[in-house]
């Protein structure tokens, strides 16, 4: 089936989430928002879970946390133990006080730039991809709402077309794929 | 809305305090042929009236730093904080009596210093007597306890008066004195952590000490604050207060605890790396004779909020904030006992009816003072001019 | 949506709307650059290569060309370290510490904030790479197994904490910096017009397309690494500082080191942040985003930190007599009396004393003053880290090795080069990339912008319906039906509005006069008293005291304006005019 994107393009930020909150209310499915900052208050109007990326974070930490802990084991009390400053490094627990800034900075290095790379593989944003806004001007102070005509099948496409009017657009773009 | 000690809770801090003064009493009873008792007795006066007198001081610190930072958020639970440093003039009560009792008992083994006999044989304390002797010692009390009662007053009182004239006088006026405060505060609260609790092992000194004793009467008095603020919720006193609040206030509380544990660390592994003769000596006795409870009282106190309170969900969580509120207070206690006791009684302390019933009789008056502080003004501050912005707090 | 108390002063000047933060903030940098950055960047060019130049000298020839010696092993090298580490800190503690108090100030300043932080933390690490002498054997300092066995790096001394701390502080500074800017490179990108640019700014942002599912993730990132940056912010100067605590010499040993360097690097780093902003806000002309009030919140933290500073001074001092310890007092005494005097009081004029002049309102809002003070705080950090660092070594232990240290041209050239360098990589910052966080800027523009506060903003219109549909007829008869249930309300005289409009009539969208003539309503004003029932100018003309106290509780913040700006004389006399 031949699928019907249409664009519609707000000029205030409340605008679009009113209108979003009754497309949605008649049921049509709101496929995606573009905006050029955070609208506050839209993930629940249009059906977006909120991310999962701190846990990912958290476990990161975790393996961080262990990495530091046995690698300083391994090269400060298993492999070639020394007596620095009058403290053998015969016991790991004895000398814990000097292994926490690291473990600390290790643990912070890991959650940090393992949610970051989390984050830009999750978005598909990396080096060299290509933007994929309807319209540039989406990220200076237009906000877009994308519906598909192949998402809300119980209405036809100009049914859907008449009801983004409605809401207060100061544009509409359609695009046949 | 006025808020009304319920029966419940009213039962509940008399039985606290007929409990505490039957154990005291125990304890007393038990005890009094000690060769230590006196000793044994004030050290535990001591810590409560730090301990609790400290937590009410923490509220007006939290106070006066909302005020001089301009915050808005807290405005709904204003009055919570108020409740709670108006446990102040109480605690000025105590800390007064012992005081007074040690001074004329020449320290009574816990000042060392106000000890004539023991200054003469010792040469180092003779070296500070310029700075610990009695006079001095009650010079700078009184201008603590007299700044901070007068700050206390005036908070109160103008805040009060808002709730009649509204206006954005007072806020100003508030603005200015919470700054003037935090002044007087920065000073005072290494000053008379160091009068008060470092000169008890009187040859040690850490420059860190009164930071590290700050953090952790931040920390108890955000937890206190955020216990009660759940209770009165529960209650339904705080309509105005949402997720959001609690969510604030227990940041804090985790902030606060990592505070306390950065600080706690700093000033340990700088000694124990050092190694100084004078320096360990101070973690050698607490080691030696502390050693679960100390380093049980560090994690608890670090590994408990830093898990627990991590995450969003637990941060909005009653119970979970109620019940690691109760253990990083009982955490915090033990500090300030550690502090007191390895320095005062030394390898001689022991957790006993004592202690267990003095503290108790301590937290049912501090509950119940302030209980009956809620009682006593409106639960909403209602000109704050940040109200409105409070009320619509959300995160 | 979130609310600011009206007595708060506005964040964003003037009649801003969206549009407007962008062409502010990307003209510069699709202008051709003024001649002036091109001057600048010659001499910080100039001056950067000179240090290069030293550099080079000092690798070829050996560290001997510094001025060390015997007793004064630390010196320039280690204070011009702990220098730019410390002005690395105010970046991540504004868009970190801040971030988490919400405070909204932050997002005119914490992306420079942040690009200064990171050249800062380049122009530290230098110091230590230098100073191994074979900076080509720089990864020594990583436990990689090696030709002796297995000999690893030392984890119990501070130095090599410092490896990971400086290294973990930099890298995550930058991930921090970097996610916060490509929503930002996506707005230049879709306004690029050469193609070599276009095609550039596009690498930059990733592809961003700003998603709401993006946009989600983005938010909680934020947070979440500003969770991380904070106690990694707190963490990297305690580190620094233990290079030094961790040691016995007397001065150097003391446990307040930790929070009170952190204490310190705020401190120098903000007055780095108020130095490059009061530039940057003229030369970029963003006085608008950039004003008296952030420049005031800067100075209130530099005072506070100062006197944190202060206080750990005064503390160190106190305590080394309070300690006893003869050794520990003679450090100080000497470090206040000694050869170094000078040093020490230049230390405390410009760190304790200068900023205490930030108490007076009229100064901390000031902005030459706060210009001057920036850099006196600047200098008196430098000295602060020379007097620790030499005074305390400078007396050994056998008085035949004491000594003073002069610095040589060579240890001039490479400080001075890193000053030259860091300007240079600032300056390309500033002309290439956005310099304020504008995407992020635009979110508090209507609860924070001066003419949402005022109520006279633009408000778009509310969406009207296009003819001819069906479906809009019925949200049409749906917003009708909810106007007559309002005015059915309105005439029970139990409410205000009900109330007041007893006494001043009623009137209708018919005959609509424009209030926005009077002097103090503005569009979301009228749209405002619309909405209460209160529609010409005939019904404000018949208001007195009681009236307005009625209004007053309608119109919420804006309460106490129409008799302020006494609507009802202003109405009669606009209705005279109407008739004449």
């Amino acid at each position: 089936m031949a699928d019907r994107i249409l664009y519609a393009m707000y000029d205030d930020e409340e605008i679009l989430k009113d209108g979003a909150k009754m497309l949605v209310a008649k049921g049509v499915k709101v496929e995606e928002v573009f905006s050029p900052f955070p609208i506050h208050g839209i993930d629940p109007i249009i059906g977006i879970e909120q991310t999962r990326l701190g846990i990912f974070s958290f476990i990161y930490g975790m393996i961080g946390l262990t990495l530091a802990t046995t690698g300083m084991w391994f090269f400060m009390i298993y492999d070639w133990p020394m007596n620095i400053g009058g403290k053998p490094s015969f016991s790991y627990l004895e000398n814990m006080m000097s292994f926490i800034p690291i473990t600390f900075e290790f643990t912070v290095l890991c959650a940090a730039h393992g949610m970051a790379i989390t984050y830009l593989i999750a978005n598909r944003t990396l080096p060299g991809m290509k933007s994929q806004n309807p319209d540039p001007r989406t990220t200076d102070d237009k906000f877009v709402m994308e519906c598909r005509t192949s998402q809300n099948t119980q209405f036809s496409a100009d049914e859907l077309e008449k009801m983004m009017k409605s809401t207060g657009i100061i544009e509409l773009e359609q695009k046949d794929i | 809305m006025e808020f009304k000690i319920s029966k419940k809770a009213k039962t509940f801090t008399l039985t606290l305090m007929v409990i505490g003064l039957l154990f005291t009493g125990i304890g007393i009873a038990m005890h009094s042929s000690d060769h230590h008792f006196a000793t044994r007795f004030l050290s535990n006066g001591l810590i409560n009236s730090l301990f609790f007198f400290s937590i009410g001081l923490g509220a007006l610190f939290f106070l006066a730093l909302q005020y001089a930072t301009e915050t808005g958020w807290y405005a709904a639970v204003k009055r919570v904080i108020e409740a709670v440093m108006g446990f102040i003039p109480y605690g000025i009560g105590f800390l007064l009596l012992i005081f007074i009792v040690l001074t004329i008992m020449d320290g009574a083994h816990i000042y060392t210093w106000m000890d004539p006999e023991v200054v003469a044989h010792d040469d180092i304390i003779k070296m500070k007597s310029t700075y610990l002797n009695k006079t001095f010692f009650w010079i700078r009390t009184v201008a603590y306890l007299g700044i901070y009662f007068w700050y206390w007053r005036g908070f109160r009182t103008r805040s009060l008066e808002e709730d009649k004239v509204g206006g954005t006088e007072i806020h100003f006026k508030n603005y200015k004195k919470g700054a003037v405060f935090l002044v007087f505060f920065a000073v005072f609260s290494s000053t008379s952590s160091w009068d008060w609790v470092m000169s008890i092992d009187v040859h040690w000194f850490s420059t860190l000490f009164g930071w590290y004793t700050f953090a952790g009467i931040w920390c108890s008095s955000m937890t206190v604050i955020v216990i009660l603020t759940l209770y009165l919720k529960k209650l339904g006193y705080l309509p105005k207060v949402n997720d959001n609040h609690i969510h604030d206030i227990g940041k804090w509380v985790f902030a606060t605890s990592f505070l306390w544990s950065y600080l706690w660390f700093s000033q340990y592994m700088l000694i124990w790396y050092a190694n100084l003769g004078e320096e360990v000596i101070y973690y050698m006795m607490r080691i030696e004779h502390y050693q679960v409870m100390y380093f049980g009282m560090f994690l608890v106190n670090m590994v408990f909020p830093m898990l627990l309170l991590m995450s969003r969900d637990a941060k909005r969580h009653a119970g979970t904030l109620t019940i690691i509120g109760v253990i990083i207070l009982i955490g915090h206690w033990s500090d300030v006992y550690i502090m007191v006791s390895a320095g005062s009684l030394g390898a001689g302390a022991s957790i006993g009816f004592l202690e267990i019933g003095m503290l108790m009789l301590m937290a049912g008056i501090f509950i119940r003072v302030i209980l009956n502080n809620l009682s006593k003004a409106p639960m909403t501050p209602i000109n704050h001019p940040f109200l409105d912005e409070s009320i619509h707090h959300e995160i | 949506m979130h609310k600011e108390a009206a007595i708060r002063e506005p964040l964003i000047l003037g009649h801003k709307t969206y549009h407007d933060i962008t062409e502010d903030v990307c003209k510069p940098i699709e202008d051709k650059a003024p001649r002036m950055w091109y001057i600048l960047f010659g001499i910080a060019l100039v001056i950067g290569l000179y240090g290069v130049g030293c550099i080079l000298y000092l690798l070829g020839t050996g560290v001997g060309v510094w001025g060390l010696n015997k007793t004064i092993g630390w010196a320039w090298d280690i204070t011009n370290f702990v220098w730019w580490v410390g002005i690395g800190h105010a970046g991540t503690l504004i868009s970190a510490v801040l971030l988490l108090f919400r405070q909204k100030w932050r997002m005119a300043i914490n992306r420079s904030a942040e690009a200064m932080t990171i050249f800062a933390v380049f122009m530290a690490g230098l110091f230590p790479l230098i100073h191994m002498g074979r900076l080509w054997l720089g990864y020594w300092v990583l436990p990689l197994p090696n030709q002796f066995g297995s000999l690893w790096v030392n984890f119990n001394s501070p130095l090599l904490w410092d490896v990971f701390a400086i290294s973990t502080y930099l890298s995550v500074s930058l991930v921090f910096w970097y996610i916060g800017l490509i929503p930002d490179f996506a707005t230049i990108r879709d306004r690029a017009k050469k193609p070599v640019s276009k095609k550039m700014y596009s690498i930059l942002s990733f592809g961003w397309s700003g998603r709401a599912k993006h946009w989600n993730r983005f938010e909680l990132i934020s947070v979440v690494l500003a969770g991380l940056a904070t106690p990694l912010v707190f963490s990297v100067h305690s580190i620094v500082s233990f290079d030094f605590a961790t040691s016995i010499i007397p001065g150097w040993h003391t446990t307040i080191f930790p929070p009170y360097f952190v204490a310190g690097a705020v401190f120098s780093g903000f007055a780095m942040v108020q130095t490059l902003m009061l530039v940057i806000r003229k030369a970029m002309k963003l006085e608008a985003y950039i004003h008296t009030k952030h420049v005031e919140y800067m100075n209130i933290v530099i005072m506070v930190t100062g006197s944190i500073v202060g206080t750990a001074y005064i503390t160190e001092l106190f305590v080394s007599w309070y300690s006893g310890v003869e050794y520990e007092a003679y450090a100080f005494f000497n470090r206040a009396t000694g050869p170094y005097w000078w040093a020490y009081a230049a230390m405390m004029t410009c760190n304790v004393v200068s900023p205490q002049l930030m108490w007076i309102r009229k100064l901390r809002r000031s902005l030459i003053f706060t210009f001057v003070i920036s850099i006196v705080v600047n200098i008196g950090m430098w000295f602060e880290r020379y007097v620790i660092i030499v005074s305390s070594i400078h007396r050994d232990y056998l008085p035949s090795s004491w000594s003073m240290h002069y610095p040589s041209h060579i240890d001039i050239g490479v400080y001075l080069g890193t000053i030259g360098l860091f300007f240079v990589f600032f300056l390309l910052f500033a002309r290439y990339f956005p310099v304020l966080a504008l995407n992020e800027l635009k979110t508090i523009l209507k609860s924070s912008g001066e003419s949402y506060k005022n109520g006279d903003a633009e408000v778009h219109p509310k969406p009207k319906p296009l003819a001819g549909s069906s479906l809009v007829i019925e949200a049409e008869v749906e917003t009708k039906e909810k106007t007559s249930e309002i005015s059915t309300e309105d005439s029970n005289s139990t409410n205000p509005a009900g109330e007041l409009l007893a006494i001043v009539g009623n009137s209708s969208a018919d005959s609509k006069n424009d209030l926005k003539v009077i002097k103090g309503i503005g569009p979301k004003l009228e749209d405002t008293l619309n909405s209460i029932g209160i529609w010409s100018y005939d019904q404000l003309a018949k208001m007195s005291k009681n009236e307005y106290s009625l209004l007053d509780g309608l119109i919420g913040k804006f309460a106490g304006k129409p008799e302020k700006d006494d609507w009802a004389n202003q109405a009669k006399e606009l209705m005279n005019t109407n008739n004449q």
